[in-house]
């Protein structure tokens, strides 16, 4: 049996905050294989929810909680004329309580092969009815452990990290930091800072510390761009979870993008090699670049190969190529070793983000399917669907015309019916060798079969 | 000369010089004095490219649409390398840290102090 507190911050009156991630890491870790999770509340104003987490639909459970138990109806516990030894800073919270008694405070989760037993469309809440406030969960968890066993996987590193986004968001003011830490908890490969800590263990100067150190900037700087990105695009979920644009608001959003932005440059300044600064701030501005392109691009829909690349070597490799230089620039490794490297990340992050667009297209990946089609993303499947001679007029068509559901659905069809995802993956697959052959000529000091399996693991997942 | 040598930097921003960029950086040529006279250029356009910046963004106002966004966002890049490639490590981070405490104020919707009051005293931020 393992013990536990899932602590959290509520920041809005009432508010659905999703715990299933945290959860899942929490069952993780414990190594628990089967069996149960416990969960209760430990506040009279805090419930537990099992739903699906759809923006309207939680507020529409939102409202039903306001007509069922209204915050102006006058609740006896709000006399406090009538009642003994209040506390000075007791709130006007009837309704609070009694929305909670329409939920339940307790939970208790099934674990089959390590995982949490959820349905697709399953989330496990703490439904905060009083907020925002510091709250916690006790949490248990028992059935049959399996014994953890330290892995030589560069697992010791990718911990730092996080403890060092842990520490780094703990001292940011909340307004920002809480939804940075939504989308941190909530998920993400991490594959930037693993590449920064890797290649900075190539050359003769190897600092954990001030790798670490980077290695966390690049994923926040990564996490800035991805809040921006959600916005210009109009995403609703990241992760599983709500963006932050649609969370918070826009206004939220670019305020929340731009201090990490600029809190990443700091701490990049702050490591005090030029090289890395200017390294950084180049792929930071060829990101910046790209994006324009790839709204501009929008118009021309599907678009072309070469926009395609055009866009992807900016938008997601220049962050790829960046971390893998600068982690080796950190430890002063030769330039020949530093521009391979560069060359590696460059292809890596092309391949990676084709990998990405087929994810689009299978239904086992949690994502609703279609969701580039729907929103015009530049998509090498569809560019290569449009060009498909038995099924790229019907594309084209549909393309050009308004996307309902009915549409969305017809082109992911053609997009699978025809040979699109096997070029897609024939090209990714392609330029993760052309990655590989990249570290064939220079020194890496053991690291190679650990770079070629990231290599190969980044464009190997079908879900 | 100072625009001559400024010319590759405004590539994609070409539109926003004769839209106010200029009066700005030549606003803050002003308070660079103080700085290297081949670093002074750059460094004014830094401070011009992000008081541009966040104002085309809408920081702690309206969010501006999209591609005003983006645009905002590049003034934002471009500023940090040509900080990168000019700045002392001391006046690199003083900028990151005005841009943090301006957004933190916009995210709380607080008010700031004004962006050029701040970008000026981070020209002066010594080690």
């Amino acid at each position: 049996m393992i013990s536990g507190r899932l602590r959290f911050e509520s920041s809005r009156a009432t508010e659905f905050v999703d715990l299933t991630r945290r959860i899942r890491d929490e069952v993780q870790k414990s190594g628990l294989r089967t069996g149960r999770v416990h969960l209760q509340s430990l506040h009279t104003t805090l419930g537990l929810a099992i739903n699906e987490n759809e923006p309207l639909l939680l507020r529409d459970f939102q409202h039903l909680l306001e007509r069922l138990a209204p915050g102006d109806a006058g609740y006896e516990h709000d006399d406090f004329a009538r009642r003994y030894e209040i506390a000075l800073d007791e709130p006007v919270n009837g309704h609070a309580h009694c929305r909670q008694l329409l939920l339940t405070g307790f939970a208790t989760l099934l674990v089959e092969d390590g995982k949490l037993v959820l349905g697709r469309w399953q989330s496990v809440f703490a439904v905060e009815l009083d907020g925002p406030r510091h709250r916690e969960l006790a949490m248990q968890l028992d059935g049959d452990f399996v014994e953890q066993v330290e892995k030589p996987d560069g697992s010791q590193e990718a911990r730092l990290v996080e403890l060092e986004l842990a520490r780094q968001l703990m001292v940011d003011p909340d307004p920002v930091a809480l939804p940075m830490r939504r989308l941190m908890e909530a998920g993400g490969k991490r594959l930037r800072p693993k590449l920064v800590q890797l290649t900075s263990q190539i050359g003769p100067r190897h600092d954990a510390l001030r790798a670490t150190s980077l290695a966390a900037a690049v994923e926040l700087l990564h996490n800035a761009t991805l809040i921006h990105d959600d916005y210009v695009d109009e995403s609703t979920h990241r992760r599983g979870q709500p963006t932050v644009a649609a969370a918070e608001g826009a206004e939220r959003a670019i305020a929340v993008g731009d201090y990490y932005f600029a809190k990443a440059t700091r701490l990049i300044a702050e490591i005090g090699n030029s090289d890395v600064t200017t390294t950084m701030a180049e792929a930071l501005e060829a990101i910046c670049a790209s994006q324009i392109d790839d709204v501009a691009l929008r118009g021309a829909f599907p678009g072309d190969h070469d926009s395609y690349l055009r866009v992807v070597r900016g938008k997601t490799a220049a962050l790829f190529a960046a971390a893998c230089a600068s982690g080796a620039l950190l430890s002063d490794a030769p330039p020949e070793v530093v521009g391979a490297l560069k060359r590696y990340g460059d292809r890596l992050g092309v391949a990676f983000q084709m990998a990405d667009d087929m994810v689009d297209f299978s239904p086992s990946s949690g994502k609703p399917v279609g969701l580039d089609i729907r929103q015009r993303v530049l998509s090498l499947p569809l560019i290569y669907a449009a060009e498909d001679r038995l099924v790229g007029a019907e594309v084209r068509r549909l393309l050009a015309g308004s996307l309902g559901d009915k549409e969305v659905g017809r082109v992911a069809e053609l997009v699978t019916s025809s040979d699109a995802l096997k070029r897609v993956g024939d090209e990714a697959r392609g330029l993760v060798d052309e990655a590989v052959r990249e570290l064939e000529s220079i020194e890496l000091d053991g690291l190679r079969p650990t770079l070629v399996s990231l290599a190969r693991s980044a464009v190997d997942r079908s879900a | 000369m100072s625009v001559q040598i400024l010319d590759r930097e405004l590539e994609r921003l070409e539109g926003l010089w004769a839209d106010g960029l200029s009066d700005t950086y030549h606003a803050y040529l002003e308070s660079v004095g103080d700085h290297e006279p081949q670093a002074q250029p750059k460094l004014a356009l830094a401070a011009a490219l992000i008081e541009v910046g966040i104002r085309l963004q809408g920081l702690g106002g309206r969010a501006a649409a999209p591609p005003t966004l983006l645009m905002g966002d590049l003034c934002l890049a471009r500023a940090s390398r040509l900080l990168a490639d000019t700045a002392t490590q001391a006046v690199q981070v003083a900028f990151a840290q005005a841009i943090e405490g301006l957004s933190a104020a916009a995210a709380a919707g607080n008010p700031a102090r004004p962006v050029r009051e701040l970008l000026v005293h981070a020209f002066s931020a010594t080690a």
